[in-house]
């Protein structure tokens, strides 16, 4: 290990060089594949089959292409970090903001943050249910005798409620 | 929708499965309406009703009242190429049986209700709830024959309909509550409540109801 220590800290002036612009390019790389989907499955946005193809295929490849390029920044910084001044030390670290963020951020779908699911959905008996008015409008259900309402208002923010009615397991979903 | 078990995507207005593993599978539709508070407790009154949670609600951030108004102004993104036959946010009420469909305008159904029609060879009745805003839709067929439906004219009462052919009175669950055909229950038929830029993606070839000259 001292060896391998050694080495890279007798890096030349040249190599250097060009192992900082390979990790400047590294990192341009895991942000592209990183943040182009987000901008492009944005909402409320025209949207084209080519454009949502290739945000599928960045968002597949994503976890394992930012894992492999962190791997790679991290050693290219151990070599520039050894025989470097204090301020490319700082440059280094900053630089490490972005590509951990990213790979974070390539295992984690920002839409689910949004959509809070509901993990232990409660029921209150339709006389004690004041929280509802006559005009808000519910999803209804019936089976084998069994009458649940699910408010609107709730179903929107929630989306997916898992619930067993009439012995169905079933999601009501909006 | 993702499942947690598998990660597939799945399709919310259908329940198929678009991608991963299970693609290509189907979940089993339950029926159901979407109806006015009030209407949903005078026929449910033994029913449950699901409970906001504590939390996002003290974060007030469950949907206002208002919600409907607000999202009916929401912008929609499409293209020039697509069928605009209605306003992409006009509220439709979308029926399909036998692979034939129709959308009807909720606008249309407050003008004009019950609504006798045809979806394909399925002959239905489609009727406004007396709150001027919940739709539902029957086949209107009793032991093999047609039935033609009108209005029982009282402005301010429960929606009432009688049936043509027997005199009977139904009532806005289609069941049959007086006359020769009491006890008798309608064939509910799915309405989905949609905005015309989402129904025409799913029905392509989706007739539109329009009231006629009269």
């Amino acid at each position: 290990m001292p060896n391998v220590l050694t080495r890279l800290s007798n890096w030349t002036n040249a190599r250097r060089k060009r192992v900082w612009l390979t990790l400047f390019l590294l990192i341009l790389v895991v942000l592209v594949i990183v943040l182009t989907p987000v901008f492009l499955i944005m909402p409320f946005k025209a949207q084209t089959p080519r454009t949502m193809e290739m945000s599928y295929l960045m968002r597949r490849w994503s976890p394992w292409l930012t894992l492999m390029a962190s791997l790679l920044v991290l050693t290219l910084t151990v070599g520039l970090w050894l025989g470097g001044r204090w301020w490319s030390r700082i440059v280094l670290v900053i630089l490490l903001i972005p590509t951990l963020g990213a790979t974070w951020l390539a295992r984690q779908n920002h839409f689910e943050w949004m959509f809070n699911p509901l993990p232990n959905p409660a029921y209150v008996k339709t006389a004690d249910a004041s929280f509802v008015s006559d005009d808000d409008r519910v999803l209804a259900v019936t089976i084998g005798g069994e009458s649940v309402a699910y408010p609107i208002r709730l179903m929107g923010y929630h989306h997916l409620v898992g619930d067993t009615v009439g012995g169905t397991p079933l999601v009501a979903t909006y | 929708m993702r499942d947690e078990e598998t990660g597939t995507w799945w399709q919310q207005v259908s329940g198929k499965a678009i991608h991963g593993p299970l693609e290509g599978h189907q979940l089993k539709a339950v029926f159901h309406d979407e109806i006015s508070f009030a209407i949903w407790k005078r026929e449910q009154p033994q029913g449950r009703v699901l409970k906001p949670d504590e939390k996002i609600a003290a974060r007030d951030q469950y949907e206002a009242a208002d919600w409907e108004t607000r999202v009916g102004r929401m912008r929609v993104v499409e293209g020039t190429d697509v069928d605009q036959r209605l306003a992409p946010r006009t509220l439709v009420m979308g029926i399909a049986a036998g692979g034939k469909s129709i959308a009807y305008p909720l606008a249309a159904l407050q003008k004009q209700s019950p609504i006798i029609d045809m979806v394909g060879t399925t002959p239905i009745v489609v009727v406004l709830g007396d709150d001027k805003r919940s739709v539902r839709a029957f086949e209107r067929i009793v032991d093999g024959k047609r039935l033609e439906f009108f209005q029982k004219p009282d402005k301010n009462a429960e929606v009432q309909l009688i049936d043509a052919e027997s005199g009977s009175t139904w009532n806005f669950e289609g069941t049959a509550i007086a006359g020769p055909l009491a006890g008798r229950q309608l064939k509910k038929l799915f309405v989905l409540e949609d905005y015309w830029f989402d129904w025409r993606l799913y029905h392509p070839d989706t007739a539109v109801y329009e009231i006629g000259p009269r």
